[in-house]
């Protein structure tokens, strides 16, 4: 309507980008920078949100002469290439099988070394607690790093950590990092989320209110 | 005494300070020069380093400027929360948070009921013979019910002997079959997945299933009831 204010280019692509993800029966994750939200969808439903502490770029930088940062187009999706999600799992691999006994028949059983301790029945074996701390690498070639703490940006800090850095990378056991986008939450989100970062995972960044 | 005899009264200078010994000046040298060496090491081994150093995002506009085609907007725009709203989930759905273990259960954006749940435990077994595996995901995504039953019968797939140590029976043995175990109701999704009861009540809340949804018996009941079939599903 005339003297409606026009729509954002940026919210309208956002838009567009979401209505292309839901044509697939999917889950899909919602990342707002400007809301500092994290949001599990599907459909354009939300299933679940995060509220986070913090974003930032986080890069490997020298002590001294540090520098720009890169910028993040969005609106965008990105991709998850590879994730905790698919590589934190147990594997069970039986050594052999054998015949099911027979109705009628009971199987042997070799008497235990050691007589079973008194007690409750055992419960199932747990699934182990993921991390809170974990990285995914994304198709754009950056990390998206989950985390509960931003690193710490103080001269004193930043000369530690380069210290420590430099003598890992003088020892040969370095690692360079790409460019990560972190997102800092409490640690029971971080883990809740963890399973959510396998590889296909699209996640939508938005630019503007959605 | 002077020479015509007035006694002069000299100043006595100062008591001179005990020079230091020899082996404490070079202590202090070697001190110095060890903290600047320390110094100096440790600036050269930070400027190695490569430390971790956060700054705010910034975003840049990945769109053209389409600022001067309000219209053009418009419409697109409206296309897009259109294909939106299309698929939008309406009516009954049930959705599953598979790290709490928590279905939730809406009718028309009401929350009805959230029940404890087990869900899968995202282990992988390997047969031994083949190499075949089998991942024990509750599926991500959308699924739909697409049949209910009371009293189900769960056909035992081969993973079911093989994680016990077996080999797999014959299709038609009855050994296949189990009229226990899936509890007095099951909601049947897509693939073989089933929400249904379970045998064992206290790992309720714990992911312990092989890819199923389990439900205790008084919440099982609720969801058969109240869920019609073609109800959505969103599992994450």
């Amino acid at each position: 309507m005339a003297g409606d204010s026009p729509p954002d280019p940026a919210r309208v692509v956002s838009l567009e980008l979401e209505a292309g993800l839901v044509k697939k029966p999917q889950v899909y994750l919602v990342l707002d920078p400007s809301r500092r939200a994290l949001e599990v969808r599907s459909r354009g439903h939300v299933l679940d949100a995060i509220t986070l502490a913090g974003i930032e770029v986080v890069t490997q930088q020298p002590l001294l002469g540090a520098g720009t940062p890169p910028a993040v187009p969005v609106p965008a999706i990105w991709i998850v290439k590879s994730g905790p999600g698919d590589a934190d799992r147990e594997i069970i691999a039986p050594d052999s099988l054998r015949p099911m006994p027979k109705e009628g028949e009971e199987e042997e059983e070799e008497p235990p070394a050691t007589p079973a301790p008194p007690g409750p029945t055992p419960t199932a074996t747990p699934v182990p607690e993921p991390p809170a701390s974990y990285r995914a690498r994304l198709d754009t070639g950056w990390d998206l790093w989950v985390c509960e703490a931003l690193p710490a940006s103080g001269f004193w800090a930043r000369l530690t950590a380069a210290v420590r850095d430099g003598w890992t990378r003088l020892r040969g056991e370095g690692e360079d990092l790409p460019p990560a986008l972190a997102l800092a939450m409490n640690s029971d989100d971080a883990k809740r989320i963890h399973h959510l970062l396998r590889v296909g995972m699209p996640i939508l960044v938005v630019a503007g209110a959605s | 005494m002077s020479s015509d005899g007035h006694i002069l009264l000299v100043p006595t200078p100062p008591p001179r300070p005990p020079r230091p010994s020899r082996w404490k000046i070079v202590l202090a040298i070697l001190v110095v020069v060890l903290a600047l060496l320390g110094a100096g090491s440790t600036l050269v081994v930070a400027r190695v380093g490569r430390p971790l150093d956060s700054s705010p995002l910034v975003t840049t506009a990945s769109v053209s400027d389409e600022a001067s085609e309000p219209e053009r907007l418009r419409r697109r725009a409206a296309v897009a929360a259109a294909a939106l709203d299309k698929v939008r989930p309406r009516g009954t759905i049930i959705v599953v948070d598979t790290f709490r273990n928590r279905l939730r259960l809406y009718k028309d954006g009401e929350l009805l009921r959230v029940a404890v749940c087990s869900t899968g435990t995202g282990r992988v077994l390997r047969d031994p013979r083949t190499g075949r595996q089998w991942v024990f995901d509750t599926p991500m995504g959308e699924r739909e019910i697409i049949n209910k039953r009371k009293n189900p019968v769960w056909a035992k797939p081969d993973w079911a002997f093989i994680e016990e140590g077996y080999l797999p029976p014959p299709r038609d043995s009855e050994e296949r079959f189990d009229d226990v175990s899936l509890g007095d109701y099951g909601l049947y999704m897509p693939e073989g997945y089933i929400i249904h009861g379970t045998l064992f009540k206290t790992l309720l809340g714990r992911r312990v299933t092989h890819g199923c949804v389990r439900l205790g018996d008084d919440d099982l009941e609720f969801v058969y009831k109240n869920v019609p079939i073609g109800s959505r599903v969103y599992l994450y």
